[in-house]
């Protein structure tokens, strides 16, 4: 049928099916940035303006707009400047990933149209149903409210961090005085508390906008799906129904049959090739427990066939009429029964090895440990014990996995795709694919989040086989539900301790045992629970510790990689054990912690005996040291920024006015990772062009955490050129250097290490030239600085002069540098996770106020975007501590894979957050950076369970604390 | 699938009439998700939006066309309460109380709301012309309305006496506006007498008789008389265990919602 109507001012006759959502035709008008999300108007990414109001394109049909005027954010981009809002959302960092960006501006225009002058609530109102998984809203809210204020013409600040005169030595505790306030000011902007060891510098360190900033405001095709390829076929998946089944046999005839149908693929037509998912460094962890089409199914959800069609339509068609028999077997979904005897097998074949325990659905047994922790045990004044349970969730990256996939014109299989892990993602897509790595080409364009779920080789599989099956361009996008069920979750486990302490409150042995559930498959089941352990027992000093984990087999959604992998299930417990403790013995919680955590100097011992690399400790010489820590200033800023002192106070936490109401404060102490020593690697190359700007190549992933922004600009500031003659390109397997990918919190300590070195080659190349122009005989001596190089003489030639001079004029030669790097270290960030609740004692509800967490990961490189990403972690974790669950029913189907019933924070539930930025310089890292991406998810559930239990008295140890088990837990 | 867009009732009924099966479109923000998810493969589709009779809101008459965010800022001041907590602005903007009706989920939010004042929904026909219904005529079952296959819902008509105070509330999961694990509705009418309604606490939105019955025409309850309302309360919902939330909890929860209503009501 034809649909008219008017598209960003244009008069527009579309042909178009009655049953196809505007979303759909939009897109197919090139108008790329309406997002899909969901197919329910839930994420809200596919937003757009009917008559200047706001709706989802994907719940409203294409016909329903006839005569009606539509506008997307394309409408803005009339040229190359970008609008008021789009430059609002830019200067204060409020696109993460972007890749609902174009939906929020759509929205805040709509809006500022309505009221020139919205308030915060407002703002927030209309963005209630644009979800975002990254930047907590906090500085989308700031962007619109400075936006509107430009509009009327006033002109606000700029915007960047507020400086705070550190309150400690950084060694000793301060003592706060309650009635001295807080620094003022708005919460969007971080608190940077700076280091006097941190000397000042050009580019880094300062707010900078992000590199991809304008192609984000404009919603420019820059996503895994905004490419058109003439004759491109979909990709379907038919997913299993069955949490464990045999696949008896298979007819797909009739599919095959239907017009429009170009291959099906199943576990007959498709060679049985053994491999493990998880995107990790090689040789891949065992077991190798993963074909990609088998004979088994092991969880609803789990891959039967898929096909490739001329449309989706057709494709779903097919799906129908592929005729499985199943030999339905029986199945297991806790980490606890699976165990038990009797329990189903849920890997029987033979062909899979490294089983641990095999009839036990034992796949890694972990155990590492120092000293004696029995005999401490038994020799301690104090030994606590507790069990707790932690549940799963996952990480709702707005952008779904998407692949598409095509033979190039030499026959190479090209695979763009949204992916953590580019390199991995060849190196194990060419067995599967039966083609040699250098057949095989990984771009990974911009990605809308990934947070772990996309350090996986998901779905590349598919379309590859596909493609190399039909010779055409094949796309697969998960739906939103298979993304729930079919792509990676978080690991449920079942955490115990015991602890034991002497009678100072010392602690004298430290035993955890672990039970991880990674469901149906391995893949990073073993290295997730190596973290859960070495985070769990690396915060604290004890002489003795041991770490035991089984890593479980059973029929649940595959657990994977998600944002701080198996740290906060580690640090949840940890954190609520410690506070139970201190109760106990009658001690602060701050103060019992701080007798015990680990301090500058002191060893992180359970370290070199986890992991791939592990070492017992007989063989061990040298355990790795804490070489900067900037707690105390962290717990000092945090304290006071959220009141700690009311903790105490009965009138603060009983309101006389709402006595249902009881009020509290919790605490929880934070200390994560940066990268996996002698591992993790990234590569970097920069050369130079005729202008003196420089063009990075990096095989670093940012996937919307705004690690290009922070390469560049370590790029910039040894090159002494401004961040925008910095072009950075990330990241293709054919053209840039390898990097291991975005995970482990690496990105900015060891690809910013590489970035680093790689631009001091070209500058020491540039200083040779520049030497040889001035007749300078030292090149040391010469000083880089705003596009020139400078001799100590104060004479100076630009940038550009020494480009043309070395690519046209004299003894010519492209200057560039390559470099990369792999660190004996992994400096830990260090953070003060505070959290302000309360608690409806009648109905359970439990509403957090306040998220404080200041954090001292080193040197920021780049504030705005370092507090961009605590305040999204901090979100994430408060959804996983508080209202965030995957439910399976009895036959072990996901009954809410959804937003409406899964329950993500949204704009109009978000707490308030201030971040603090407490600086420490970290030799190791480049220009004193440690990481920060991932220790946001580890503080807030306990600190929120702490918080509750300041509140109502009452210890709560299983997550999330929905109303109802508060409740439950409130009445004994 | 057909789509055919009237302008005006005549028209729309007329369709209908010559459409048997024909899906009814608002707002389309249940549809669409039906469709979206091939739950429902619609041959023809009425869309309404263009259909004038039954878009205007005047006194007691809301057309079944009116959108959330309408009524979000109109004078009632329980029905701006529950609009403003459906969905987010693009689904306001888009559904309508016509769909909601149309719909007849037990968690549907306009629904305690008609369900507490006793309205009637009014609703055509080609061939038997308007007749009304009282909102529990209407609503039979989860999902199943008296609607017949030639009808359409032109609008919801409220009581000619209004309450005198009215409070919306929902207990969800977070402090805000999720699909929620109970709904409540409770007005005073001018006469002392009470009106309680409760969503997604069973198959359809319900009125807590006894607990009305408990009140009488107390216009200040207080003390024991609220602890025995919510009693009531918890004892009269039917809830189910669903993910969400189980039957003891909604029970609970249930009571403790009402009581805090009739509080806010209270003279
Ligand atoms: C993201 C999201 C969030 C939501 N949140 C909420 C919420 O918080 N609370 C809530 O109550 N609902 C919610 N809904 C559901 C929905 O938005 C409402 O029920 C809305 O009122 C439906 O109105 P509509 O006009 O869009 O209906 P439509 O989808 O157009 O129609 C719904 C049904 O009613 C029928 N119908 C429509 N108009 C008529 C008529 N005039 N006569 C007879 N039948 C008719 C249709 O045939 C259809 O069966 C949500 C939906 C989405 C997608
Ligand atoms: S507007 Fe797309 S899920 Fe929403």
């Amino acid at each position: 049928m034809e649909v008219a109507f008017k598209l960003n001012d244009e008069d527009r006759v579309v042909e178009c099916a009655p049953h196809e959502s505007l979303r759909t035709v939009l897109r197919r008008e090139g108008m790329m940035s309406v997002r899909y999300g969901s197919d329910t108007g839930e994420t809200g990414a596919a937003a757009v303006l009917v008559d200047r109001r706001l709706v989802s394109a994907d719940v409203i049909l294409a016909a329903q707009v006839g005569g009606h005027a539509v506008m997307t954010v394309e409408a803005l981009n009339t040229g190359p400047d970008l609008h008021l809002i789009q430059s609002a959302f830019a200067a204060t960092g409020a696109m993460q990933s972007g890749y609902s960006t174009p939906a929020m501006i759509l929205g805040a225009l709509a809006l500022i149209e309505r009221n020139p002058d919205p308030g915060e609530a407002e703002i927030r109102d209309m963005l209630t149903g644009i979800l975002d998984r990254e930047t907590a809203y906090v500085k989308p809210v700031e962007a619109i409210r400075r936006a509107a204020a430009v509009m009327r013409g006033e002109h606000p600040e700029p915007f960047g961090p507020l400086i705070v005169p550190p309150l400690t030595d950084g060694t000793h505790p301060a003592v706060l005085d309650p009635d001295d306030p807080p620094p003022a000011g708005p919460p969007s902007v971080p608190r940077l508390v700076p280091s006097k060891d941190v000397p000042d510098m050009a580019v880094v360190g300062k707010p900078e906008v992000k590199v991809d900033a304008v192609k984000l405001a404009k919603g420019n095709p820059a996503f895994t799906d905004d490419i058109e390829m003439r004759g491109m076929l979909h990709a379907k998946v038919l997913y299993s129904p069955h949490a464990h089944a045999r696949i008896v046999g298979i007819d797909d005839s009739d599919a095959v049959a239907l017009e429009g149908v170009h291959a099906v693929l199943h576990y007959k037509n498709t060679a049985r090739i053994k491999y493990a998912s998880g995107g990790q460094s090689y040789p891949n962890p065992h077991p190798h427990d993963q074909v990609s089409f088998d004979d088994k199914v092991r969880y609803v959800g789990d891959r039967v066939a898929a096909v490739a069609a001329e449309t989706v339509e057709i494709a779903e068609e097919a799906l129908s009429r592929i005729r499985v028999t199943y030999e339905v077997l029986p199945a297991v979904y806790d980490e606890r029964e699976t165990l038990l005897p009797g329990a189903p097998v849920v890997h029987d074949e033979p062909d899979t090895s490294h089983i641990h325990d095999r009839e036990r659905n034992i796949v890694h047994h972990i155990a590492a440990r120092r000293g004696d922790v029995e005999a401490a045990l038994a020799g301690a004044d104090h030994v606590y014990e507790q069990t707790f349970r932690v549940h799963q969730v996952q990480q709702c990256p707005i952008e779904p996995h998407i692949s598409i996939a095509w033979l190039d014109s030499d026959e190479r299989l090209v695979v763009r795709t949204a992916t953590q892990v580019p390199f991995h993602t060849r190196r194990m897509l060419a067995p599967l694919v039966e083609r040699e790595i250098k057949d095989i080409r990984v771009m990974k364009p911009r990605i809308g989040g990934g947070f772990g779920a996309k350090q996986e080789m998901l779905i590349e599989d598919i379309v590859g086989h596909l493609a190399i099956a039909t010779r055409r361009p094949v796309r697969y996008e998960l739906t939103r539900e298979e993304e729930f069920v079919s792509s990676r979750t978080r690991h449920p486990q079942t955490i115990t301790y015991r602890t034991g302490v002497s009678a100072d409150g010392t602690l004298v042995a430290q035993d955890m045992r672990v039970i991880g559930n990674t469901g149906a498959y391995g893949t990073h089941g073993y290295t997730v629970q190596t973290i859960t352990g070495l985070r769990g027992l690396t915060s604290y000093n004890a002489p003795h510790k041991r770490f035991t984990c089984d890593v479980v087999y059973t029929n649940i959604p595959v657990p994977g990689a998600y944002r701080g992998y198996g740290a906060p299930q580690g640090e949840y417990a940890l954190e609520a054990h410690m506070e139970d403790i201190a109760l106990d013995l009658g001690m602060d919680p701050i103060e019992f912690r701080r007798k015990n955590w680990v301090k500058v100097g002191d060893e992180m011992d359970i370290a070199p005996h986890l992991g791939e690399r592990a070492v017992a400790e007989e063989e061990l010489e040298e355990y790795p040291k804490v070489m900067s820590n900037g707690i105390e200033e962290c717990v000092a800023q945090g304290a006071r920024a959220i009141g700690w002192h009311r903790r105490n106070d009965p009138a603060w936490r009983e309101p006389a006015d709402r006595p249902h109401i009881r009020r509290g404060l919790g605490f929880a102490f934070c200390m994560h990772g940066t990268a996996i020593p002698f591992l993790d690697m990234g590569g970097c190359s920069i050369k130079i062009n005729d202008d003196g700007t420089f063009n990075v190549l990096i095989g670093a992933t940012d996937l919307g955490t705004g690690a290009d922004t922070v390469l560049g600009q370590i790029a910039a500031e040894v090159l002494g050129v401004p961040l925008e003659d910095i072009r950075i390109y990330s990241s293709d397997t054919d053209v840039t250097p390898f990097d291991t990918g975005a995970y482990a919190s690496s990105t900015t300590f060891i690809s910013g290490t590489a970035v680093k070195l790689a631009a001091d080659e070209v500058a020491d190349r540039i200083k040779d030239r520049a030497a040889k122009m001035l007749d300078v005989d030292d090149p040391t001596s010469i000083d880089l600085g705003k596009r020139m190089a400078w001799a100590k003489d104060g004479s100076s030639v630009s940038l550009q002069d020494v480009a043309l001079h070395s690519l046209h004029l004299e003894d010519q030669e492209q200057i560039m540098g390559t470099a990369s790097y792999v660190s004996p270290e992994s400096p830990p960030p260090f953070a003060a996770q505070f959290v302000e609740l309360e608690v409806d004692v009648e109905t359970g509800q439990v509403t957090v106020t306040k998220l404080v967490m200041a954090v001292d990961c080193g040197v920021a490189i780049n504030p705005i975007t370092a507090s961009g990403q605590v305040e999204g972690g901090m979100l994430q974790a408060l959804g996983y501590g508080h209202c965030e669950e995957m439910v399976l029913d009895d036959e072990g189907r996901t009954v809410n894979p959804r937003f409406g019933p899964y329950w993500i924070y949204r704009s109009d539930d978000t707490p308030e957050t201030e971040v603090y930025l407490v600086q420490t310089m970290e030799d190791s890292g480049p220009f004193g950076a440690k990481a920060v991406a991932e220790i946001p998810k580890d503080g807030v559930a306990p600190a929120m369970r702490n918080a509750i239990l300041n509140a109502t008295g009452v210890a709560i140890n299983d997550i999330p604390f929905t109303p109802e088990r508060v409740w439950h837990a409130l009445n004994g | 699938m057909e789509i055919v867009r009237p302008t005006t009732l005549d028209d729309a009924l007329a369709a209908r009439d010559a459409l048997p099966g024909a899906d009814l479109l608002a707002g389309g923000t249940d549809l669409m998700v039906e469709v979206n998810f091939h739950h429902r493969e619609p041959e023809h589709v009425i869309a309404l939006r263009r259909v004038s009779e039954i878009a205007g809101w005047e006194g007691r008459r809301i057309g079944a066309g009116v959108t959330w965010t309408r009524m979000e800022k109109g004078p009632l001041r329980a029905l701006a309460q529950l609009s403003r907590t459906v969905g987010s602005p693009q689904i306001r903007n888009a559904g309508t109380i016509g769909g909601n009706i149309g719909t007849a989920s037990p968690a549907g939010d306009g629904l305690p709301y008609l369900a507490a004042l006793d309205a009637e929904i009014e609703v055509a026909s080609a061939g038997r012309g308007v007749r009304r219904l009282r909102w529990d005529e209407f609503l039979v079952g989860v999902k199943q309305t008296a609607l017949r296959p030639d009808e359409i819902i032109i609008a919801a008509i409220l009581p000619e006496v209004m309450p005198v105070a009215e409070e919306f509330a929902k207990v969800g999961v977070r402090n805000a506006m999720v699909i929620s694990t109970v709904s409540a509705c409770v007005m005073r009418m001018p006469d002392s007498t009470w009106r309680i309604a409760l969503g997604s606490v069973a198959p359809t939105v319900i009125r807590a008789r006894r607990a009305e019955e408990l009140l009488g025409t107390t216009a200040a309850p207080r003390g024991s008389l609220l602890a025995e309302v919510a009693d009531a309360v918890a004892a009269e919902v039917r809830p189910i265990t669903d993910h969400r939330a189980t039957e003891a909890y909604r029970r609970h929860a249930s009571g403790v919602l009402v009581r805090r209503l009739v509080g806010r009501c209270a003279a």
